[in-house]
């Protein structure tokens, strides 16, 4: 599902935030991205959706080269890819509803199945009763799966997510743990960018380290009773 | 009832292919128009704002249209006053009237000629002279010359071409002397071409700030909003679906400020200028300013749009990063 090869990304004339990585994520898989800060996390999170180009190597999503895409492109590839970030990126004076809606209004959907399509999406999240409330007014654990909402509506072949919990409490980072995994089972690939140990060690699911802009470790995936019952 | 048959639960049950709002160009615009809309009713403060940055750009450039209108209609009078004027010292016949009308006539930039008689002549000089006629006393008609005056077309009263035209006449065989009072001539049309020119270098810098501080206006509130930009960009909208409604925002902002100004304008002419004017005009019949002509209005309109259009084309330009 996702390839990179031999990727070097640099911003400017600094050092490399990304050094010569090779990384091969297939389909249905959940991965976790983690490192100390400035480790490329970030940097290789916003390549799989577009955001940047690298400067070297190669970027295939879904067989597709996205290194060669036209900029007129990248919006059709970003709609098999849902990203959700620490800060979840809002609209803080839009409702609940609406934040989520835009996702189906760009797909072009009509009227009555974005509401459908969007009740249906704030239940799986639980909060289904807040659709009419500004987002501005809930809390970060609701925020943050308003945001996921956003992310999942149409199905995505992919979630990305950077620091997801980075500003949740122990409960909400649980909640929002489920709701990837279902995400996972339902088969969307999912990678976490994130130095939640505690949230890798609850997952058992493969790890990738990142240091200074290269892969220094890969852990595969545990099987573990957790695993199996899926 | 099969009880392999598993039930499936509502929940996971796949969506059917969703219908399109309104497939093809009359769907989508209708689309954009109503989320223009919303936006509007959504930012009134920002959109109040720009509305009324716009209003008065555009009132401050129609009110020096207005004034720059008048005093080229104003110069438009004076001109009339390029007139060449032929003398003879007797009275013509009607045959040699007809034959002299026919020669100056054939001459290009012609619009109007007419024979004074010298009846006419002494007539015209009496009610120049009224309360002292005592003193065309003892002067007869027979002193005075005959004339045809000769009326320029409009393109034609330009120092060049009055002098070039005063050449021709002079050679049709019978005229000798030709009055047009060329100094007259020559610093009214240098005034007018100086007016000209100032008011071209006053407007082009006018709509240059005016173009400026529109699109500052327009750039902040998109600026205001660019997470929005963002989001949408992240969700999979073409550059396009993102522009259009802030594009048509922009078209709607700048049409209102344009109704808005011209409203304003007449308001302030009706007002206070509509009287104001009678000193650009020494006739009394046209004192006070007029109110600009219906193609200025359009093309007010018009540039209210394009500037509320371009400034938000321009603005966008910036702030999405796809």
């Amino acid at each position: 599902m996702i390839q990179l090869h031999n990727v070097t990304l640099a911003y400017q004339q600094d050092a490399s935030a990304l050094n010569n990585i090779n990384l091969r994520i297939g389909k249905g898989e959940f991965v976790f991205l983690t490192g100390p800060s400035g480790a490329g996390k970030t940097s290789l999170l916003r390549l799989l959706y577009g955001a940047l180009t690298p400067n070297r190597g190669q970027v295939l999503i879904d067989g597709q080269n996205i290194t060669r895409m036209t900029p007129s492109q990248i919006p059709l590839l970003r709609r098999s890819i849902g990203v959700v970030f620490q800060d979840f990126k809002l609209l803080q004076n839009r409702t609940v509803f609406e934040n989520v809606a835009i996702t189906l209004e760009v797909l072009g959907w009509g009227r009555a199945d974005i509401g459908k399509k969007t009740m249906h999406i704030l239940k799986q999240m639980g909060i289904e009763s807040k659709y009419n409330l500004v987002t501005q007014r809930l809390s970060g654990g609701e925020q943050q799966r308003v945001a996921l909402a956003r992310a999942l509506v149409n199905d995505p072949k992919i979630l990305l997510a950077d620091e997801p919990t980075g500003n949740l409490d122990d409960a909400n980072k649980n909640q929002i743990l489920t709701i990837f995994k279902e995400a996972n089972i339902r088969g969307t690939t999912v990678v976490v960018a994130t130095h939640d140990r505690r949230l890798i060690e609850q997952s058992h699911k493969r790890l990738v380290m990142l240091n200074k802009g290269e892969i220094v470790e890969q852990v595969e995936k545990e099987t573990t009773s957790d695993d199996q019952t899926f | 009832m099969n009880k392999w048959k598993k039930k499936q639960p509502a929940t996971i049950k796949p969506f059917k292919r969703p219908t399109l709002s309104g497939d093809g160009f009359g769907g989508r615009a209708g689309f954009f128009l109503s989320r223009a809309i919303t936006n509007i009713r959504q930012n009134v403060f920002v959109n109040v704002v720009t509305v009324g940055t716009i209003t008065l750009a555009l009132l401050i450039v129609s009110l020096f249209l207005l004034v720059f209108v008048n005093l080229e209609s104003a110069a438009e009078n004076w001109s009339e006053r390029v007139q060449v004027t032929v003398y003879f010292d007797k009275e013509l016949t009607s045959q040699e009237q007809a034959a002299f009308r026919e020669k100056i006539s054939a001459l290009s930039g012609v619009s109007r000629v007419g024979y004074v008689s010298r009846d006419e002549a002494m007539k015209r000089f009496k009610s120049r002279l009224r309360g002292q006629e005592t003193l065309l006393e003892g002067v007869r008609p027979e002193v005075l010359p005959t004339s045809f005056e000769i009326a320029l077309k409009r393109s034609h009263r330009d120092t060049t071409s009055v002098e070039a035209f005063v050449v021709a006449l002079k050679r049709i065989p019978g005229i000798t002397e030709v009055q047009y009072g060329e100094e007259w001539v020559r610093r009214f049309n240098s005034f007018l071409n100086f007016m000209r020119l100032l008011g071209a270098l006053l407007g082009g810098f006018l709509v240059i700030a005016v173009i400026f501080i529109v699109s500052n206006t327009i750039k902040l509130t998109i600026y205001s909003r660019r997470d929005e930009l963002e989001v949408m960009a992240l969700v999979g909208a073409t550059r396009f679906f993102i522009k259009a409604p802030f594009l048509l925002e922009g078209l709607i902002q700048g049409t209102a400020g344009s109704i808005l100004s011209v409203a304003l304008l007449f308001g302030l002419y009706e007002g206070f200028l509509h009287n104001a004017g009678s000193f650009l005009t020494f006739n009394p019949a046209t004192s006070g300013l007029s109110f600009l002509p219906i193609e200025y209005l359009a093309g007010l309109l018009c540039a209210g749009a394009l500037l509320g259009f371009i400034g938000s084309l321009t603005s966008l330009k910036r702030f999405i990063t796809v």
